[in-house]
């Protein structure tokens, strides 16, 4: 079934490349004169929560009901923060919505902005997305250029200013408490929550921390209605996602898709299949945090609620598939690899759980592991979930618990033989 | 005001207050590393973890407000393995150096691992190397392996002094607390981080390996001398072979006082109690070299003197100078000799700008006050002042050079260095009896005719009132010099010697003299001072 692309429609405009006419030239910047004419900021709120939208940097959470969350009583300013920050490993959607069709975001800024009463808006882009965080400063030069902001946008009275703000490299300034403290210009570590960010977020005041996929989405709820976006995929995962396909496929890259096709399908129908005729050994499904799929799971739908009964979660999107010459323990090793490095160090659990948990799985691909070893990993993953400020250490948890869980003779058999079986086949 | 249930008992408390604090209340000491009631909460070391009825995670006990109704298990299963893999978690690379380390002994790493931590390391990884033994101040050295990244001291350098020293470098298992570039921990407070530390990255310069724990044998509750503000601090002595030696200052909570804090200098300097120029027998001199003599003779001369003073030139002939580095119950027996015994009206212990109204001020808006003597507040609130027609410090040293005063007694004062300006030595030379007692050989005492050894705040009983009014105990924590008298006893001796009694000399005897009098101390007994002192006004 042919899907109508929303968010990345322009790929279908020969040589396109985001400039403000082309993306007007496409219908663009038609729904934000509509928001501020037809809308009150109260019912954008309302439309957006009818919407089913639903975030998608990696919890899934309602969109509109965090917009809900800001206090309208508030004297303090309020923000909104685009969380451009992508940095899950095999997710690379937002960077592509930034760097190609930069206007839809600024669009959706806008809007939302409108909609909690921000003045003051930020992208706190990604420290590695040089060229993205220069086509945003452009496209937000372009966009003052025609009114769309600044002082009294289109006449409505309404005003914004936006800024790129670009981070300096690391993982957790993803996770929204950590993005607001490094854009406070502070060292970039979780707050304890509560309170949340639409009570206390930026400078203590309410604010939005909203994805850039997510804010993407806003121009076309305003022009094309709640029930049209509702009406996409399945009931609770509203509207079409992007999903970044990597590894062991044919094809890889970003497929804008309804949540309602199955991991089967995007797979094999819309990433190729394959590659040299191998079997598919194991798919994260949801970026590096999201615990691990197989073979059996490939009907699974790739909607939020159909993931996480299957054991994992719809997270940010990234799908990465791996065939049959795939050591798992090696995937264990290059995972906890990351966080280790990502951990910002500041809960026990996760400062040393993610070293000790990197340090264990990298002795057993290296043939040193121990049989007690592998309870002993389980353990620790227990003791590091659900016992932190943020979920790092849930995220580097949860994928080993997986792996465990599905390949546990994989881990076996390097310990009993003492080397890695799949040495010298290479890895994902 | 929500009523809770902590480990199956009751308790109400006010709104807002959390866990922790609630479950102090009931006694229930739940462990923590990062919290610290004076420091903002962070939640990080995620030790204070407990489990709450109707919520699916555990709560951090530090920052979760109570609510009415709820059921708190600080022992739950869930709890103990919790708290067990923190513990695990934090030993992955904490040095085994306890055999050497200060903390030991004194460590929340260690009892709370006996208390909760798993027996045994399920690790095999190699420990992580750090910094070790690296200086960050005059006072303080860290090492980096011990640390466990708790940011208490971090915070309190950014809340308490508000100077920032410290930071903490690096993420994940590399995290570093470190001096930011071109800082050293020189603030004034810096030995606070000392006490903080739940481990032995911070340890003392002055007291590193100076003792164990278990060595000290005493633990003598008592007040900073060393300004107004009156600082509870708790003295940490040792038996040595040369004999008792104090090693160490902590501060004492105090929440109208000093809250859990002190500055370094009050923590740091204490060694002159042990210094060997300390003068350690009373000494005479009479037209020919100082000589020392004991004290019953001494005291029977001056005696003699006072009395052909006295009957010469009547008591307005006699003067003293007393100290707000006295206690309280030195200085009324100070004026219950010369005001009331020999009648004279020149007593002063003003010989500071400073000690006149109201000069005294805060330093730094923390702690520290500019007034550095311990005792000015009590000196003025027992009239430690000229009677009718009294001199005034400077007035009795003018009077001495014109020769209208002939003795002059002279407390822990070094009136040489307090009057730099006038022809103070020709004042003095001119008195037919000069009386010093000091802590130490001064230009004062070189002129004295008898010169009695003073005893430091830690060697007597008795009390300082600080700035706020604030009648706080000093105690004894070391024993005076064999061949040393208190002041009181000699005073005592010196009104026998007049035929005089001068009455009590222990505290409650003196209180008991000094609440029956009018004025700020009316109706105080030595026992109505607690351990957080007394105000008289809330008394």
């Amino acid at each position: 079934m042919a899907f109508e692309k929303i968010l990345t429609r322009y790929q279908d405009v020969p040589n396109y490349t985001g400039t403000i006419d082309e993306y007007i030239a496409q219908g663009g910047y038609q729904a934000l004169p509509k928001a501020l004419r037809e809308f009150q900021p109260a019912d954008l709120v309302e439309t957006v929560k009818r919407s089913g939208l639903r975030g998608r940097g990696g919890a899934g959470f309602p969109c509109g009901v965090k917009w809900g969350f800001i206090p309208k009583d508030s004297p303090r300013p309020k923000y909104l923060v685009c969380n451009c920050d992508e940095s899950e490993p095999g997710t690379f959607k937002d960077r592509m919505l930034i760097e190609e069709e930069p206007h839809q975001l600024i669009e959706g800024i806008v809007i939302s902005s409108y909609a909690i009463g921000c003045h003051l808006a930020f992208i706190y882009c990604r420290g590695e997305f040089v060229s993205g965080a220069q086509v945003l400063e452009r496209a937000l030069r372009e966009a003052y250029g025609r009114g769309f902001l600044g002082r009294n946008i289109l006449g409505s009275g309404f005003e914004l200013d936006v800024h790129v703000h670009r981070g300096a490299g690391a993982y957790i300034c993803g996770e929204e408490t950590g993005l607001l403290e490094s854009l406070e210009g502070k060292r970039g570590q979780p707050r304890m929550k509560p309170p949340f960010p639409a009570i206390s977020g930026l400078y203590r005041s309410p604010t939005v921390v909203n994805n850039v996929e997510t804010l993407s989405n806003i121009p076309h709820i305003v022009l094309r209605g709640a029930e049209w976006y509702a009406s996409i995929g399945p009931p609770k995962s509203a509207g079409p996602r992007l999903f970044s396909v990597s590894g062991h496929v044919e094809r890889p890259g970003n497929y804008e898709l309804p949540m309602s096709i199955t991991l089967r399908e995007l797979i094999f129908d819309h990433a190729g299949g394959i590659p040299n005729g191998r079997r598919l050994k194991a798919v994260i499904p949801g970026g590096s945090s999201a615990p691990v799929l197989t073979e059996q799971h490939l009907d699974v739908g790739m909607d939020f609620e159909s993931l996480a009964a299957a054991g994992s979660m719809g997270g940010s999107g990234g799908v990465i598939v791996m065939d049959d010459t795939v050591c798992m323990v090696r995937v264990g090793e290059i995972v906890s690899r990351f966080y280790h490095h990502e951990s910002c160090g500041q809960c026990t659990q996760c400062r040393e759980g993610t070293a000790w948990l990197h340090k264990v799985l990298r002795r057993i691909e290296h043939g040193q592991g121990r049989k007690e070893d592998l309870d002993v990993l389980l353990d620790m993953c227990d003791n590091m979930k659900g016992k932190t400020i943020c979920v790092l250490s849930d995220a580097a948890a949860m994928p080993i618990e997986s792996y465990l869980a599905h390949f546990r003779e994989e881990f076996e058999i390097h310990i009993r033989e003492r080397t890695c079986p799949f040495e010298g086949r290479g890895a994902f | 005001m929500p009523t809770l249930k902590i480990d199956g008992v009751e308790v109400t408390v006010p709104a807002q207050t959390t866990i922790i604090e609630a479950a102090e209340r009931l006694g229930i000491e739940i462990p923590r590393y990062c919290y610290h009631p004076g420091l903002s909460v962070v939640g990080q070391c995620r030790m204070c973890q407990v489990e709450v009825e109707r919520m699916p995670k555990l709560a951090i006990a530090c920052n979760t407000p109570v609510a009415d109704g709820m059921v708190v298990s600080t022992r739950s299963p869930k709890v103990e393995k919790a708290r067990r893999a923190v513990l695990e978690f934090y030993l992955l690379n904490h040095p085994l150096d306890c055999p050497i380390c200060d903390k030991g002994g004194e460590c929340p790493l260690q009892d709370y691992t006996l208390a909760y931590g798993p027996g045994e390391s399920r690790s095999v990884e190699e420990k992580i190397q750090r910094v070790k033994h690296k200086v960050l101040g005059p006072h303080i050295v860290f090492d980096a392996e011990r640390c466990i990244l708790c940011t208490r001291c971090v915070r309190f350098c950014h809340e308490i002094p508000k100077t920032g020293e410290l930071g903490v470098f690096s993420r994940g298992d590399q995290s570093e607390i470190n001096l930011f570039p071109g800082k050293v921990l020189d603030n004034a407070y810096s030995g606070n981080v000392i006490d903080l530390c739940p481990v032995g990255a911070l340890t003392s310069r002055q007291y590193r390996f100076q003792s164990r724990p278990w060595d000290l044998v005493r633990h003598t509750e008592s007040v900073c001398p060393l300004c107004s503000n009156g600082c509870n601090v708790v003295l940490d002595v040792r038996h040595r072979q040369r004999g008792e030696e104090l090693l160490r200052i902590r501060p004492r909570e105090n929440p109208a006082v000093n809250r859990w804090w002190m500055c370094d200098e009050g923590r740091f300097t204490f060694t002159y109690l042990h210094d060997p120029a300390r003068l350690r027998v009373p000494t005479w001199r009479e037209d020919g070299p100082r000589g020392e003599m004991a004290y019953d003779d001494l005291l029977l001369r001056v005696a003699r003197a006072i009395r052909r003073v006295v009957e010469a030139h009547g008591p307005e002939a006699v003067g003293c100078i007393a100290s707000s580095w006295q206690a309280n119950e030195e200085l009324f027996l100070v004026r219950r000799f010369f005001r009331e015994i020999l009648g004279t009206p020149h007593l002063d212990f003003r010989v500071r700008p400073v000690q006149f109204q109201p000069s005294d001020a805060s330093e730094d808006g923390i702690l520290r006050r500019t007034d550095k003597t311990a005792n000015s507040r009590g000196a003025r609130d027992l009239d430690l002042r000229p009677g009718p027609g009294g001199l005034d410090a400077a007035g009795m040293i003018t009077a001495a050079a014109e020769g209208r005063l002939k003795a002059l007694f002279v407390f822990e004062e070094d009136l040489v260095r307090a009057f730099p300006d006038g022809p103070l030595r020709e004042a003095l030379g001119r008195l037919d009896l000069l009386v010093a007692s000091s802590l130490f050989p001064t230009e004062t005492t070189a002129l004295a005719h008898a010169v009695l050894p003073a005893l430091g705040f830690a060697e007597k009983e008795g009390s300082f009132t600080n700035f706020q009014g604030r009648i706080q105990k000093i105690r004894r924590a070391l024993t005076p010099h064999v061949a040393s008298r208190s002041l009181p006893e000699a005073l005592r001796e010196l009104a026998l010697n007049l035929g005089r009694d001068l009455g009590g000399i222990e505290p409650e005897q003196v209180w008991a003299a000094i609440g029956e009098r009018p004025g700020p101390y009316q109706g105080i007994a030595w026992k109505d001072i607690g351990d957080l002192g007394l105000l008289p006004e809330e008394s």
